[in-house]
């Protein structure tokens, strides 16, 4: 099978096409920046605290931001995740104070408000009556309860990891005693546990706190990170090839990471470590397919003496499209699987080397390709006169 | 032959790092659950302690000699200044300080001299309490049984420290352990309690004296109001030996401790002193009890204030491990429960067989036999992959995980550019071997540049990320240099099998 056997595209032709629509784009994106108050940053960058949440029956947004506003958080950012019912609660106010200004021990206070405000009524007063709640307690104090119907303390901690390692496999969540007698456990000890517990309706899936120091830091050592491995790139090509080819390279990359950053904003992706992660992993990645039509357009330049550039830079990127359709497709198809299976956790991962990749082949041709054309153009005419 | 033995060894040397992969392949604390904190040591609280010591020092010095002087004030962190001297003494107070105070420099105007320590003993200090914090936290974080705890400082001589604790079944209590300064101090009491400031201090003017400091008492001790007490602390949490749990006369629980010989001494002479006066126990910078002084006590007391038994464990607990040199701020903690990383793990492999069969299957389509080639050359991938990972005790995190997948999308790359070639050589005419081996040279060198560029993004990736991203460029890294030996390598040997059987070959299936 093959798909471009002899193709014979005049990709220069539309160079200044390219150059307009690219541009537009990252004018949008601009745009899109400026009127969206920048971007939207993760926890990572922002600081802040990040409370994840599953519960064990329907719950909307509008629940629990009408459960967060009884405490005065009813604006915290609130994203549901997963096909379960599983929560993300971010919120960096806990007063009128600055963020900056906030300590540590208030944003782990606030993480504890926000777990505590999701109880019912009903569990608040289980918990008054000393019961504890099977689905939020570890193994300690489910160990002790066990053990005053099994006076054996290394059997009850047993037990209990038995518990947690059965719950940890269902997203955190028993909804039912029956399924306690699935891990083979006395009738006895069920019924005691049933007694002392209750089965609470949420379970804490993780709780992250970040400081604002950490998050400028981490927003200078990303911005850093790019800027080094932008250069890296061109100090790598320049070697290789010519410095004319280094830059294109490196412009083109420069064009990748704002088209992508333009589409982060337009669709209201959050900047986190991982997506930044994807940012670096385009920046190398993009460039591959510029070194593959480069190298070639170095072979032809000895083998095609009698062609003028534009048909050598022509030829090269027909001559490499096969390999450039099906490497980028391979790629494009893994992250799309990543996108569509990988979770939540990795969705901006994937969206932003989507939107990378495709902007990636993109650029090699009518980037990379069209700005070391017109250079060339221009040395020549220098040359001639 | 000896590349197939080479081949062997690699993949089946790897393979066996790999097993049993449960052990072998370390998980990430996003997938495995546990805590992540990164702590500051504020150092500046060492400088303070240090300068402090100093002042006391040179009190005694001057006592000894017989030197005046009206004031010391301090400066900053690490200065402070004498005023009032007599002139007539600027030779003697240069002796001692040129004797004495090597580790400061020191300026004389008039009737001024001003003390500053040295900026490579300043440093020294700050470095030193860093390191003490992380031994005095891994103490602490051994004596409470954590399994294969990270305890490190963040960055080449910086204030930071990572700790990673996996597993943790009781997250609060150990950070309280952790975070707590347990900076111990014997203080003697100027006045109080009183229930405000005002009222603390209005025998004094309304100014606080330049030899105290107002603390305040600790409510969940029972201590209320707020206590005016000695700048400098008689002993210290550092000078303790050995601490733990007891209980007092009326049966309450406290923590019995014993002090080093040298402290005793110094703890001798101020109880002596001050028999009938209240002394100040004072934890982070709070006052938790303030008993009146009844005897003399040396080297064996014991710290009073209304505990539970469990924090009186933790108390003994955290200065038996020794006190932290100053005191430590959260900048950020992260705690993942089990659950979340048992499902990253489920949808990652989940992900990645997905990719892996239909990559393969579009290979073998769009490159029948050849294609074949390609997966023998996935498969030995993922081996060398997951074997080196092991080696190097690399650890596996969720972004790890996207980039082994996304290295399943970048290494048939490789594969393809050698297709490519080879089927261009083809179409021009070269015979099966000619094709093959000009496929293959032609096509290394654009494999070798591609490549290194991902490597010097994955690089810098590394130099900046924080675990999880750092996983992602581990991943990335290992699976671009063992994608480049499996496809130039592996495949090129299959290829070579392939037409060493027959001596004629007219047609490849590729």
């Amino acid at each position: 099978m093959e798909f471009f056997k002899t193709s014979n595209i005049k990709f220069m032709k539309y160079k200044y096409l390219a150059f307009v629509l690219s541009g537009i784009v990252i004018a949008l994106g601009i745009i899109s920046y400026i009127s969206k108050d920048g971007f939207i940053y993760g926890i990572d960058f922002s600081g802040g605290t990040l409370v994840e949440l599953a519960f064990k029956e329907d719950t909307t947004v509008a629940d629990i931001r009408s459960k967060l506003a009884k405490v005065g958080l009813g604006d915290s950012l609130i994203q549901r995740f997963g096909e379960r019912n599983e929560f993300l609660i971010k919120t960096q106010r806990i007063s009128e104070k600055k963020f900056e200004e906030e300590r540590m021990e208030d944003h782990e206070r606030m993480a504890k408000l926000i777990v505590d405000i999701m109880r019912t009524e009903k569990e608040e007063q289980e918990l008054k009556k000393g019961k504890i709640d099977l689905n939020n307690s570890n193994e300690i104090r489910i160990a002790k309860i066990v053990e005053n119907y099994l006076n054996d303390r290394k059997r009850a901690s047993e037990i209990a990891k038995k518990i947690i390692e059965y719950r940890n496999g269902r997203m955190g969540l028993i909804t039912n005693y029956d399924e306690l007698y699935n891990l083979r456990l006395d009738g006895k000890i069920v019924e005691g546990i049933k007694k002392d517990s209750f089965l609470g309706s949420f379970t804490t899936l993780g709780v992250e706190i970040v400081g604002p120091q950490i998050g400028k830091d981490l927003r200078k050592k990303a911005t850093l990170a790019i800027i080094w491995a932008l250069l890296g790139m061109l100090v790598y090509i320049a070697l290789r090839f010519k410095i004319q080819y280094g830059i294109a390279g490196v412009i083109t990359l420069f064009h990748d990471t704002l088209v992508t950053l333009a589409f982060i904003s337009f669709f209201n992706k959050e900047i986190s470590l991982n997506v930044v992660a994807a940012l670096l992993t385009i920046v190398g990645y993009s460039i591959n397919d510029t070194i593959v039509i480069f190298d070639r357009v170095r072979d032809n330049l000895k083998s095609m003496k009698k062609h003028n550039f534009e048909e050598i830079l022509n030829n090269s990127i027909n001559q490499t499209l096969s390999r450039t359709i099906i490497t980028s497709g391979v790629v494009f198809v893994t992250v799309v699987i990543l996108y569509l299976f990988g979770g939540e956790i990795i969705n901006g991962f994937a969206f932003t080397m989507i939107v990378g990749v495709i902007t990636g082949s993109y650029s090699t041709i009518y980037q990379s390709c069209s700005i070391v054309y017109l250079w060339e153009k221009y040395l020549r005419k220098k040359r001639f006169k | 032959m000896w590349k197939w033995i080479l081949i062997a060894i690699v993949v089946i040397g790897t393979g066996f790092l790999t097993f049993p992969p449960k052990q072998k392949i370390k998980l990430g604390l996003d997938l495995k659950g546990g805590m992540h904190l990164v702590l500051k040591v504020e150092t500046n609280d060492a400088l303070n302690m240090e300068t402090d010591h100093q002042i006391l020092r040179i009190q005694d010095l001057f006592k000894e000699k017989i030197i005046k002087y009206s004031s010391i004030k301090k400066l900053g962190v690490s200065s402070f200044e004498i005023e009032g001297i007599d002139s007539s003494q600027e030779d003697e107070i240069k002796n001692i300080l040129d004797q004495y105070f090597i580790d400061w420099d020191y300026s004389i105007f008039s009737n001024v001299v001003r003390l500053s320590m040295r900026l490579n003993i300043a440093t020294q200090i700050r470095d030193q309490s860093v390191s003490q914090a992380i031994e005095t936290i891994r103490n602490r974080v051994d004596e409470f049984g954590v399994a294969e705890p990270v305890i490190q400082r963040q960055g080449m001589g910086g204030e930071r420290i990572l700790v990673q604790l996996p597993g943790v079944s009781d997250p609060d209590r150990v950070k309280a352990i952790i975070k707590s300064t347990a900076l111990l101090e014997w203080k003697l009491v100027v006045a109080g309690p009183a229930p405000s400031e005002e009222a603390l201090l209005k025998d004094f003017g309304g100014v606080v004296p330049g030899d105290a400091d107002v603390v305040r008492g600790d409510p969940r001790k029972g201590v209320e109001g707020f206590y005016l007490l000695k700048k400098v602390a008689a002993v210290t949490g550092k000078d303790i030996r050995n601490a733990r749990r007891s209980t007092d006369e009326f049966n309450q629980p406290v923590v019995s401790f014993t002090l080093s010989s040298a402290a005793g001494k110094i703890f001798e002479k101020v109880t002596s002193q001050n028999i009938g006066k209240p002394l100040a126990i004072v934890l982070d910078n709070k006052v938790i009890s303030a008993p009146t002084i009844q005897a003399t006590i040396r080297d064996q007391g014991i710290i009073t204030g209304r505990f539970s038994i469990e924090e009186v464990d933790d108390l003994s607990l955290v200065l038996r491990s020794g006190s932290l040199p100053a005191s430590i701020k959260y900048l950020e903690e992260r705690t993942v429960g089990p659950s979340l990383g048992i499902d990253s793990i489920r949808k990652g492999l989940t992900s990645y067989l997905i990719a892996l069969v239909l990559v393969i299957l579009f290979m073998i389509i769009y490159y029948k036999a050849a294609g074949v080639n390609a997966f023998v050359a996935l498969i030995f991938n993922m081996i060398i992959l997951l074997g080196v990972m092991s080696y190097f005790k690399a650890t596996l995190t969720l972004p790890g995980i996207a980039g082994i997948i996304l290295t399943v999308g970048m290494a048939v790359d490789a594969n393809v550019l050698i297709f490519e070639r080879i089927r261009e050589d083809l179409r021009l005419g070269k015979t099966v071997r000619a094709a093959i081996a000009s496929g293959f040279s032609k096509a290394f060198v654009t494999i070798l540049d591609s490549n290194i560029t991902t490597i010097i993004a994955a690089v810098f990736l590394f130099q900046f990320g924080t675990g999880p991203v750092k996983g992602f460029a581990v991943t990335l890294i290992i699976g671009i240099v063992a994608s480049m030996f499996t496809a130039v390598f592996v495949s090129r040997n299959i290829f070579e099998l392939i037409i060493s059987k027959r001596r004629k070959i007219e047609k490849l299936s590729i």
